[in-house]
């Protein structure tokens, strides 16, 4: 099970949740300070520039290490086989365990970086070695050994990165074990992905609440994303044309099978998931849902060109502004548990100020530019991610 | 998770009664914040829609008149602006927090307008006929007061990259604009000036306290310029000794920026000087063992990538307790 201290685990946990009361002004910084000694966090945890510092270097130490021991062997056979990147796997793997284990790295940058160069190191033997025996069936082992690995990276070390994986290679599994192995496996596969979709969001949404799980919540919201995502996608008009057009070799058909339950289903799904959002205030649905919106737009313009793309940005940027003002003005007085002031965890995000680079990186544009070399140095730092930076 | 939490916690004495009622009461009415999405949504409408005019604009030009469209455009501008000066706060050397929520994308969408304004006014008409110097000069004059005077972080960030382009305009315009030339000792320099001139600010901003919360900014440009044109220079003069004094610049902002960044308690700039001094100090060394050249110069390079890296590690974990501790 998991490999980090569980006492110290659940007291990060409980510090977390009392520091937001700290923030909150619920209680004052004496008791918090009481409570933070009375529950210890034994981990070594530094701040996220450190934790970005650790990784590279880590990063730069495992890959000349590797280097050096492949080329001290060179001469020997052994580094020509698959098995060579499962043996400096092994090695990762192994210094992980040890500085997770003796020196208590939680979340450093050490160990994210060790995990993340064992799973890839693991995943190339793997590929090498599902490779080499060419049966005609390739994805589906390599897929369901991705997934094995990658569940046991995760049961162990509770890490997103390696949750989203298992979860995309889960999926891959079943699409491909479902259109390798049942015949005309291709028209019916889009109700099972549906189905294991549905299920792993039943799954990682029912098991989110409960207190054995509670290490890994983050990972099972990673899971929900992903879930509500590919339920999304195994109904979305493009991609099931896409994927019939394949199967009836490569010509482009003008209609599918049951084209209506799935145009129905681009179109009032991301709605569906919005309108829940809001009703159980769900954060997850609510966001994917806004994000899903976007792409039943583009799914539907991609078929039907009612309107030239400039009009249409136009007006939806007016409806977007509209909307986003309306909310606003129906919220000046939070109304039915919402509200649209600013929570009070003062957000990392904040202290980069990662907005307004962002608005230099996509506005910063002046009359006759030519050498705009100043933006691409200092702009492209810390890009994705929004804020909820107040300027 | 929560109620029998606090219980516990009231029950060890670690909870006064006071603060155990403000935490109940809090959570039993918690609010559900759809800040983050709206402020997203925001963003996006603007960005949508000045993309749409924009194109728009480009492709109707013909049938709609150039009058028009700047007509409109100043329209958009005028008004944004309007609203801005109406519903401000005071001017105060300190941070002003901006009067709602919609304010600070209102100013931004007045001022993209008004740049759009100048750009199409000298692409059209060639108001400042071949000085580019001077169509680049006002948008960023007016960018820099927009972004003291309303306290606009973003507009900031905009006005040091119109700089940029300003500096890098005046100095090689002819080249630059009918070879599309890059004399990159000219731009080399330019950007060198650049960066010294951001530092410069940063330590002004925070040395007379006027706009203190934009010094970040400042910075993050300058160091990333300046030390990316000290080791470009670097690797320009590779074979001369003038290397040799771009190295010691190196070494000189990345000593600085280190007692700056320990002062002000900043992770960020503690890490992008330990990040380029050893991207600086491990080039000194490749360069050292390409001259001795032989297979066992490249397993000395990997120990000492190994070594250096591990070094690099503990000093990162030290400096991080002193940060702390300091």
């Amino acid at each position: 099970m998991i490999a980090y201290n569980k006492t110290w685990l659940a007291n990060l946990l409980l510090q977390n949740e009392v520091k937001q009361d700290l923030q909150n002004g619920c209680i004052t910084d004496a008791e918090f300070k009481a409570i933070a000694a009375k529950y210890p966090v034994g981990f070594y945890t530094p701040n996220l520039f450190v934790r970005v510092g650790l990784f590279i270097l880590t990063c730069v130490i495992i890959s000349f290490s590797n280097g050096l021991l492949t080329l001290l062997l060179a001469s020997t056979d052994l580094i020509e086989t698959p098995a060579w990147f499962l043996v400096l796997g092994i090695f990762s793997y192994a210094a992980l365990e040890f500085m997770v284990n003796s020196n208590h790295h939680y979340r450093s940058g050490v160990d994210d970086a060790l995990l993340f160069i064992s799973a890839c190191l693991f995943a190339t033997g793997f590929a090498i070695l599902f490779y080499h025996n060419k049966a005609g069936m390739y994805y589906l082992p390599l897929t369901g050994m991705i997934f094995l690995l990658n569940l046991y990276f995760t049961i162990r070390f509770a890490d997103v990165l390696m949750a989203t994986v298992s979860c995309i290679a889960l999926l891959a599994f079943v699409f491909f074990g479902w259109t390798r192995i049942i015949p005309g496996g291709l028209t019916t596969v889009p109700f099972i992905m549906m189905l294991a979709s549905a299920g792993l969001y039943w799954l990682s949404f029912s098991y989110n609440k409960k207190v054995p799980f509670i290490h890994y919540q983050n990972c099972l919201i990673i899971a929900q994303v992903i879930s509500l995502a590919t339920l999304y996608a195994a109904g979305n008009y493009y991609i099931i044309q896409t994927l019939s057009d394949e199967l009836n070799g490569g010509r482009a058909s003008s209609s599918i099978p049951f084209g209506t339950v799935f145009w129905v289903w681009t179109i009032g799904l991301p709605l569906v998931y919005v309108g829940f959002g809001v009703k159980r205030k769900d954060t997850i649905l609510l966001r994917t849902g806004l994000l899903l919106i976007a792409a039943a737009v583009v799914t539907f313009r991609a078929y039907y060109h009612i309107l030239p793309v400039d009009i249409m940005l136009v007006i939806a940027g007016a409806v977007i502004l509209g909307i986003a003002y309306g909310v606003m003005k129906y919220l000046k007085t939070p109304k039915h548990g919402f509200t649209y002031a600013e929570t009070n965890d003062p957000n990392l995000m904040d202290h980069l100020k990662i907005e307004s680079l962002l608005v230099a990186e996509t506005f910063s544009t002046a009359p006759s530019a030519p050498a705009d070399i100043g933006v691409k140095f200092g702009g492209g730092d810390f890009g994705g991610g929004g804020s909820s930076s107040n300027f | 998770m929560t109620d029998p939490l606090y219980n516990t916690l009231h029950a060890e004495g670690l909870l006064s009664d006071d603060s155990y009622e403000k935490v109940k009461q809090r959570k039993q009415n918690p609010l559900f914040s759809v800040h983050w999405e709206l402020k997203t949504l925001l963003y996006l409408g603007v960005l949508l829609l000045t993309t749409g005019l924009g194109i728009l604009v480009y492709e109707n030009i013909d049938t709609i008149g150039h009058q028009f469209v700047l007509l409109f455009i100043a329209l958009v501008c005028a008004g944004s602006f309007a609203y801005c000066f109406k519903n401000k706060l005071p001017f105060h050397a300190e941070k002003v927090k901006s009067p709602n929520t919609a304010f600070d994308y209102i100013l931004l969408l007045g001022c993209i307008s008004f740049i759009t304004f100048v750009g199409y006014l000298q692409f059209e008409y060639q108001v400042f006929g071949l000085n580019y110097g001077l169509a680049t000069l006002i948008p960023m004059l007016v960018l820099f007061f927009s972004a003291y005077y309303f306290d606009h972080l973003g507009i900031l960030n905009m006005a040091i990259a119109n700089l940029a382009i300003w500096m890098g305009v005046s100095v090689t315009p002819k080249q630059l604009l009918l070879h599309s030339d890059f004399n990159s000792e000219t731009i080399l320099y330019t950007y060198l000036l650049l960066g010294i001139l951001l530092l410069i600010g940063a330590y002004a901003t925070q040395h007379f306290g006027f706009k203190k919360h934009f010094k970040f900014s400042y910075q993050h440009y300058g160091v990333h310029v300046t030390f990316i044109s000290l080791l470009a220079g670097y690797f320009h003069y590779y074979d001369s000794i003038i290397s040799a004094v771009f190295m010691l610049g190196v070494f000189l902002l990345a000593y600085l920026v280190y007692q700056d960044s320990l002062k002000n308690k900043s992770f960020y700039f503690l890490l992008l000087v330990v990040i380029y001094a050893y991207i600086a100090i491990s080039s000194l060394v490749v360069r050292m063992m390409i001259q001795v050249g032989d297979i066992g110069s490249f397993y000395l390079l990997s120990m000492y990538f190994i070594g250096s890296a591990i070094g690099l590690i503990f000093l990162l974990i030290n400096l991080n307790k002193k940060l702390k501790a300091a």
